[in-house]
């Protein structure tokens, strides 16, 4: 029997099960980051690591599902206050999160990033008022990342080390 | 011919999937730990402030048939637009700029100026003063992340950002 087509066929799809369950467990929202050529690659980030989407409109993805949206919510930012409580207490209970072990701090401060991917075009007061809800006491994230990318989707420029 | 095409369409999906995953990075920001616990008193730092203000918002162009305000019926999200005539304008400290490179040549500058070295109290050295970038309402996260890089460029090390909270008029 020939067996060639049968282990051809299993390892394609292998491989394309692989890259999207990566893809899909990493929740990423189809964005265009802005480019930068002083950057930290996001190698091996923490596993369980909370990813927050800001669409061009404002809109905060988290998972997949939408938590506030300005067109609906307008300026009352409580969800997205509401969706970082709901990641902080679930990140504590399954111990992806980790409070910093230090004393003198009032607020218990959570010592893993969050990752907060906001479009090229997202206007900053919307990345910035999810940065304002993470430093609130309560919910008290104090690694941010903002994702970048080295390079520009929308125009095809290139950063200099991968040309 | 079997095995040539069944090389190439895994080659085809390989590409197309790894298309999506690559060349993302981030930006570390720690935001400050110690709110509402006044134990320890700090003293102001010298900042080095860079200002950017919206010269013209810019108009949304959108590819057809994507349009403001409806979602796309495949991804259950608005359509993606380009930001096109977005213009800004640079302070950086009291100097009013027009265009990044401009900015880029100032905080060169700057960074090269011994003035710009403030006392280190950590190790009792010097160390170039830090800057904040404060957006002004209207500006867009690329404006923001320009202006870093360029700062990053220049040789800050420690950037802060202010402002930017409110929306544009």
């Amino acid at each position: 029997m020939d067996m060639t087509p049968m282990i051809d066929c299993v390892f394609l799809l292998m491989i394309f099960f692989v890259l999207v369950i990566d893809l899909s467990q990493k929740n990423l929202e189809d964005l265009i980051l802005p480019r930068a050529e002083f950057m930290e690659p996001d190698e091996s980030p923490p596993e369980g690591r909370p990813i927050i989407n800001v669409l061009q409109n404002g809109t905060v993805i988290y998972g997949g599902d939408v938590y506030f949206d300005p067109t609906v919510d307008g300026k009352n930012y409580k969800k997205i206050a509401e969706l970082l409580l709901n990641i902080r207490r679930d990140g504590l209970a399954k111990e992806t999160l980790h409070l910093v072990e230090k004393d003198g701090l009032a607020a218990k401060v959570i010592d893993d990033p969050i990752l907060i991917r906001a479009d090229k075009w997202t206007e900053w007061h919307f990345v910035g008022e999810v940065m304002k809800q993470c430093s609130q006491p309560q919910i008290a994230f104090w690694k941010v990342q903002l994702a970048l990318s080295d390079q520009d989707k929308e125009t095809n420029e290139k950063n200099e080390s991968i040309k | 011919m079997t095995p040539m095409i069944d090389v190439v369409f895994l080659m085809i999906i390989f590409f197309i999937c790894i298309e999506f995953k690559v060349l993302e990075s981030k930006l570390d920001a720690f935001l400050p730990t110690d709110k509402g616990s006044q134990s320890t008193v700090v003293e102001p730092e010298e900042q080095l402030s860079i200002k950017i203000h919206v010269e013209s918002k810019g108009v949304p162009g959108y590819k057809a048939p994507g349009r403001a305000g409806v979602l796309n019926p495949e991804t259950e999200r608005p359509y993606r637009f380009v930001l096109k005539g977005h213009r800004v304008r640079y302070e950086v400290g009291p100097k009013p700029l027009s265009t990044l490179q401009q900015v880029k040549a100032e905080l060169d500058r700057i960074a090269a100026d011994p003035i710009s070295q403030i006392p280190d109290k950590k190790t009792g050295g010097k160390k170039l003063m830090s800057c904040v970038i404060e957006a002004y309402p209207g500006t867009y996260y690329e404006d923001v992340a320009k202006t870093n890089d360029a700062a990053n460029a220049a040789g800050f090390t420690e950037v802060n950002f202010g402002g930017g909270l409110g929306e544009a008029k």
